[in-house]
């Protein structure tokens, strides 16, 4: 079974303008959107209303733009960790269970790992960097699969985001795991409240505008991500072992450190999206905190086709689908599933368009 | 464990096998053709949502079916234009597929049955197999299941022999395995490969329906739970082969089975790894016990002349 058979983009040389592979991805929103309105219009809701709750619930208050910011972040951390392994032709689906893993890891951290006193911040960077190391671990797995079995990724990190989503299930309802004291039969299957310190700093401090410490953090990490991809040896490998695997091997590099390190690297930005929802907005573990969400940034990565900006244009579009689809159901009574089917036909519309786009830029 | 729990062990592990059972054969002879389908998924939700809205709005289960089978053509049809003729990432649009599938579906279901909470569904009857039916204890709790079931070891043992015996057999398999070679033989491997994924998705939508009608007589969002995936997955533990894929789905069925069985005898172990158990299952079977080289050469490229 081989993956993605587009070759990262960057390997062209960057032309500017109105390429077919921007153009095409545009056309593709475009067209799923009308989908998406022609569908309001059957289901027989105003369009006009549906339009207005979903601006409302985007760009209407600074508290649903921050919400729109906050899930961009998680959708772009996911879809950096898509295209760095992605450019070694991994493709890497277990974002839903890397989150997950980075939640629990995070929530675990917070309320049992005695942060709260800790100086420097440290109360909610120790959370993040277990977050960060389970998602490592989790996306190791399917590496190490890969590796020794050649297991194909795309099956393994499905399989580990069903596990990584029954175990956060399993850990918001045992109390011998991370579910709150049973004072009665009435208490929910959710972990404690994390204290307040270790909760991720809001940039203003104004709870009317939360966006918090993770769209910084999110943006140096873009850089990072385009850096490492753009000019160093690491990526130069991860493109050679993309592009031809025995060829890369005959030149030296290890193939095997190669596949391990990106599929790592990228449940690590999982598992970094996972502590940035429960320490950034949620801050209580619930069952299915992730719901989707790892999609959404799949999604993203496969939408950017290898490029960084590309995640952040559809990370940004989807944190504003999201929060508009949101208030959609709960002010003009159409269902957020609506939102589902226009990320759904954008990837099958982008994926049978992939062709053309190649051979496009190839002329 | 008593003779009655055993037996209504087996018996239920052969139904929660039954779903997996029916959509992995079709993807299996998919995949020998060299299409992968991830979007087996969706294909099973859709023709679970279609199936039981049909039999709801007719009253008659078997509409229902039909309807659901009707349903889930267009989806493979989208899936083999999708993999075949533009030669798109078979991964991505069978995701793709999938994803859109789930948001359609459950819109629907919000539309159709939004106020209705838990409509009556009529379901498929179960029959009783003559004299295995009436053995005592086992009789009862394993050999009275829905008659779509056996319907579908019928087409199984018949895919069986047409894979084994007949041209067309080796057609799919040297599809697979050789298309250049089925190019020169007069055959066109897009012919084959539209082929198979049609079948795919007639067997992931028996799938669905069982689920569906079938099994639970209701349907609810999202239904599949993944269930296409262990399909999948159910397909590489078999080593692309009916007997091998067989045993897998048995083997994922057991573990689904185990849920509701070691409540029943007492033995406390999570619920939460109980229904965890046949992914993991999955993951350490297309893990550990699979070589490289069983896969069909060409599975997952789409073919060029």
């Amino acid at each position: 079974m081989t993956a993605v058979d587009d070759k990262p983009s960057a390997v062209a040389a960057p032309r500017f303008g109105l390429r077919p592979s921007l153009l095409i991805p545009l056309a593709a929103v475009a067209f799923a959107a009308a989908v998406g309105l022609a569908l309001i219009a059957v289901i027989g809701v105003p369009v006009a209303d549906a339009i207005a709750a979903f601006v409302d619930g985007t760009i209407g208050s600074p508290y649903a733009l921050a919400a729109s910011l906050n899930r961009a972040c998680v959708f772009a951390l996911v879809g950096f960790g898509f295209v760095l392994a992605n450019r070694a032709n991994l493709t890497n689906v277990g974002g839903e269970g890397q989150i997950a893993v980075g939640g629990i890891a995070a929530t675990a951290v917070a309320l049992y790992g005695h942060v709260a006193g800790l100086p420097l911040g440290l109360a909610f960077i120790l959370p993040t960097l277990a977050a960060v190391i389970a998602g490592a671990l989790w996306g190791g797995i399917a590496a190490v699969l890969k590796v020794r079995s050649g297991t194909n990724e795309v099956i393994s990190t499905l399989l580990l985001s069903f596990i990584g989503v029954w175990l956060l299930y399993w850990c918001v309802q045992s109390p011998a795991l991370l579910r709150k004291p049973m004072t009665s039969s009435a208490t929910l299957p959710e972990s404690l409240e994390i204290p307040d310190a270790a909760k991720l700093p809001l940039l203003t401090g104004d709870y009317g505008f939360p966006v918090h410490l993770g769209l910084p953090l999110t943006l140096i990490l873009a850089v990072v991500v385009g850096v490492i991809l753009a000019r160093t040896l690491f990526g130069v490998r991860l493109r050679a072992v993309g592009l031809n695997p025995v060829a890369a091997y005959r030149a030296g590099i290890s193939t095997t450190r190669t596949i391990v390190v990106a599929l790592s690297a990228a449940g690590a930005l999982g598992g970094l999206a996972g502590a940035l929802m429960l320490l950034g907005e949620q801050y209580t573990l619930k069952d299915g905190f992730s719901s989707g969400y790892g999609f959404d940034g799949l999604v993203a990565g496969l939408l950017s086709r290898g490029s960084i900006p590309g995640v952040i244009a559809a990370s940004l579009l989807f944190g504003f689908l999201r929060s508009g689809g949101i208030n959609m159901e709960m002010t003009a009574a159409v269902p957020t599933a609506l939102v589902v089917v226009i990320q759904g036909l954008i990837v099958i519309t982008l994926a049978g368009a992939a062709l053309f786009i190649e051979k496009w830029e190839r002329r | 464990m008593s003779w009655e729990l055993f037996a209504v062990f087996i018996g239920s592990s052969i139904r929660l096998a039954a779903p997996l059972l029916l959509a992995g054969i079709g993807e299996m002879v998919s995949e020998r053709a060299g299409v992968l389908n991830m979007s087996i998924e969706g294909m099973m939700l859709m023709s679970a949502f279609a199936s039981a809205v049909g039999a709801w709005a007719t009253g008659d289960p078997l509409l229902g079916l039909l309807i659901g089978i009707l349903s889930v053509v267009p989806v493979a049809l989208l899936q083999a234009f999708l993999s075949n003729t533009l030669r798109a990432n078979q991964i991505v649009s069978g995701i793709g597929i999938n994803i859109l599938v789930l948001g359609a579906t459950t819109l629907a279901h919000r539309e159709i049955f939004g106020a209705r909470s838990r409509a009556e569904i009529p379901g498929l009857a179960k029959i009783k197999l003559p004299l295995l039916g009436d053995i005592p204890i086992i009789g009862p709790a394993v050999f009275e299941q829905v008659w779509l079931l056996y319907a579908g070891i019928v087409l199984i043992v018949i895919t069986a022999l047409v894979l084994r015996y007949t041209s067309l057999g080796l057609a799919i398999h040297a599809a697979g395995a050789e298309p250049k070679a089925v190019d020169k033989s007069g055959l066109s491997v897009t012919f084959v490969r539209y082929g198979v994924v049609l079948l795919a998705g007639l067997m992931a939508a028996l799938a669905g329906a069982f689920l569906s009608i079938g099994d639970i007589h209701t349907f609810t969002e999202g239904m599949t739970r993944g269930a296409g995936y262990l399909a999948i997955a159910s397909v590489i533990f078999g080593k692309w082969r009916i007997g091998g894929t067989t045993l897998a789905c048995l083997l994922f069925g057991a573990a689904t089975a185990l849920q509701f069985q070691l409540p029943a005898l007492g033995i406390g172990v999570p619920n939460a790894l109980l229904i965890m158990l046949p992914y993991l299952m999955a993951l350490l079977a297309v893990g550990g016990l699979v070589g490289r080289q069983m896969a069909p050469a060409t599975l997952g490229e789409p073919y060029r002349r």
